[in-house]
């Protein structure tokens, strides 16, 4: 022991050194920086978390935007069809209107046609009557019962189905 | 966009970082430092017996083991407590060096943790990252709950023992001669080449180890060392009748006795292996490093031996806070591989 340099008294003192160094060191360097340690573990975790976060944030937004946007297609989408049904009822509605006055046209038209046609076989008929009384004068050279005589007449004309008063 | 040109080829030009020029210098120093180092050294004047000024002849190393005394505390007849002188209380170059060590690493420290910052500094980031992986390394063998506990001790040891290696490879720390009583030694000695630096932090470790294995490892820890359950019940079978079970166990119980004997054995043997594993490796590194000026004087062989012994003082410093880590974490965990 002796060879080697033992010393009870330097082998205490390097005891004291060595524990007043652990001391200082705990106290002052290792509580400090692992307490620095963990504060910076939770920040990095905190980060991470904060971005993980964020990520979901946007991924929820994203799935809102394309929610809206789907949704503001089929509003979209309704809409155009509405005007398409508005517009298809208007045209129809237009025919339906264009139609009743052609037919509105026809009528008065037709009706108008029977008029001056009943007018025409009115005084037609007056003609005739006349030329016929006229005729039977002169055939029989004696001058008719003008009013007996159209009775007559009429009643021929009755019986003639083409020129039968309506 | 002209920097940006010029950079590669000034790469082109130079060598190693420096320009032609100065390469060329410096190799031709280093060249003539080593020849002049081989020449002048005791194997180059064996050889070749060239005539140097007598500076640059190197004296033979003289090797002492036990570190000498700058001077002593108290005066009067010494007294002896287990065939070792005690008193009057030496102050040694390695006391010396051990509290400039200690200084060392409280002004380090100091610096580090003046201003601790989230974004650290230069010189806070490395310590940190030194810190950081001893602390990563005690939760990685200890777990985090026992890595916490562990980390001062741990750390203290490694910084210690490294810091005390390497201070011991600045130039001119062993340079330092102190006369006293007509012999010269140097006034600074590496802490680590004392023996009764490298018992302290042993018996620091030893009482650490224990402690820790007492306190986490119970009755596991103590029974580990006397383990004569089996064997009592062996004995017990035996009183009872059963022949054969009781033979067995009590010839297993034996065996596990002889084993926890060893164990109680291998246990304390730990402290000498601790110290002289340290003392043998600092001391023997730094007689390698006088022997090598002394045979070369200054060579490439002797820069080389000195990167060597840094590294040997980072393995050792490792070793022996790593060693003290593990025979913490498995004195704290016999108990629960009882179970």
């Amino acid at each position: 022991m002796e060879g080697l340099g033992f010393n009870i008294a330097v082998l205490i003192a390097q005891i004291v050194g060595f524990l007043i160094l652990l001391v200082i060191l705990t106290k002052f360097a290792y509580k400090p920086i692992i307490k620095m340690f963990d504060e910076r573990a939770g920040k990095i975790k905190e980060s991470v978390e904060e971005v993980q976060k964020v990520r979901e944030q946007a991924a929820q937004a994203e799935e809102e935007f394309k929610k809206k946007i789907e949704v503001a297609s089929k509003e979209g989408q309704e809409v155009i069809s509405r005007a398409m049904r508005t517009g298809e009822e208007t045209r129809q509605k237009a025919l339906q209107e264009a139609k009743q006055e052609a037919q509105g046209i026809l009528e008065k038209a037709r009706g108008e046609i029977q008029r001056e046609r009943d007018d025409a076989i009115g005084e037609l008929r007056q003609e005739f009557a006349d030329l016929t009384v006229v005729a039977a004068e002169k055939v029989i050279e004696k001058s008719l019962d003008k009013e007996a005589h159209r009775k007559i007449i009429d009643k021929v004309l009755d019986e003639s189905s083409t020129l039968k008063k309506k | 966009m002209a920097e940006q040109k010029s950079v590669p080829q000034k790469k082109k030009k130079g060598c190693l970082g420096c320009s032609l020029p100065l390469t060329i210098v410096i190799i031709v120093v280093v060249v003539a430092l080593t020849v002049i180092g081989f020449l002048s050294g005791a194997i180059g004047q064996k050889l070749f017996g060239v005539q140097f000024p007598s500076w640059l002849n190197v004296g033979v190393p003289v090797v002492e083991l036990p570190a000498e005394a700058v001077f002593h505390i108290g005066s009067g007849e010494p007294v002896m407590v287990w065939g070792a002188q005690v008193y009057p209380i030496p102050i040694t170059n390695t006391m010396i060096t051990t509290w400039i060590t200690i200084l060392v690493l409280l002004i380090i420290s100091l610096i580090v943790t003046r201003k601790p910052r989230l974004i650290p500094s230069r010189i806070q980031s490395l310590m940190e990252f030194a810190l950081e992986w001893i602390y990563n390394l005690c939760k990685d063998v200890a777990g985090e709950k026992n890595g916490r506990r562990f980390f001062p001790v741990v750390c203290t040891i490694f910084l210690f023992v490294l810091v005390n290696a390497w201070m011991n490879l600045i130039p001119g720390y062993g340079s330092l001669m102190v006369y006293e009583h007509g012999i010269e030694f140097p006034l600074l000695r590496g802490a680590n080449t004392d023996f009764n630096t490298p018992l302290a932090l042993s018996i620091v470790s030893f009482v650490f180890v224990t402690y820790y294995g007492l306190k986490n490892g119970k009755f596991g820890f103590v029974k580990q060392f006397f383990n004569v359950g089996r064997f009592g019940r062996g004995f017990a079978d035996l009183v009872k009748g059963k022949v054969k079970p009781g033979c067995s166990g009590m010839f297993f119980g034996a065996i596990n006795i002889f084993v926890s004997f060893l164990e109680l054995i291998s246990y304390f043997i730990r402290l000498l292996s601790f110290t002289f594993r340290l003392f043998g490796n600092m001391t023997g590194g730094e007689i390698l490093v006088l022997m090598f000026l002394y045979l070369f004087s200054w060579a490439i062989s002797g820069s080389i031996i000195y990167g060597f012994e840094l590294l040997i003082g980072a393995v050792q410093a490792l070793i022996f806070a790593g060693l003290t880590l593990v025979f913490a974490t498995m004195a704290s965990s016999v108990h629960e591989e009882e179970h």
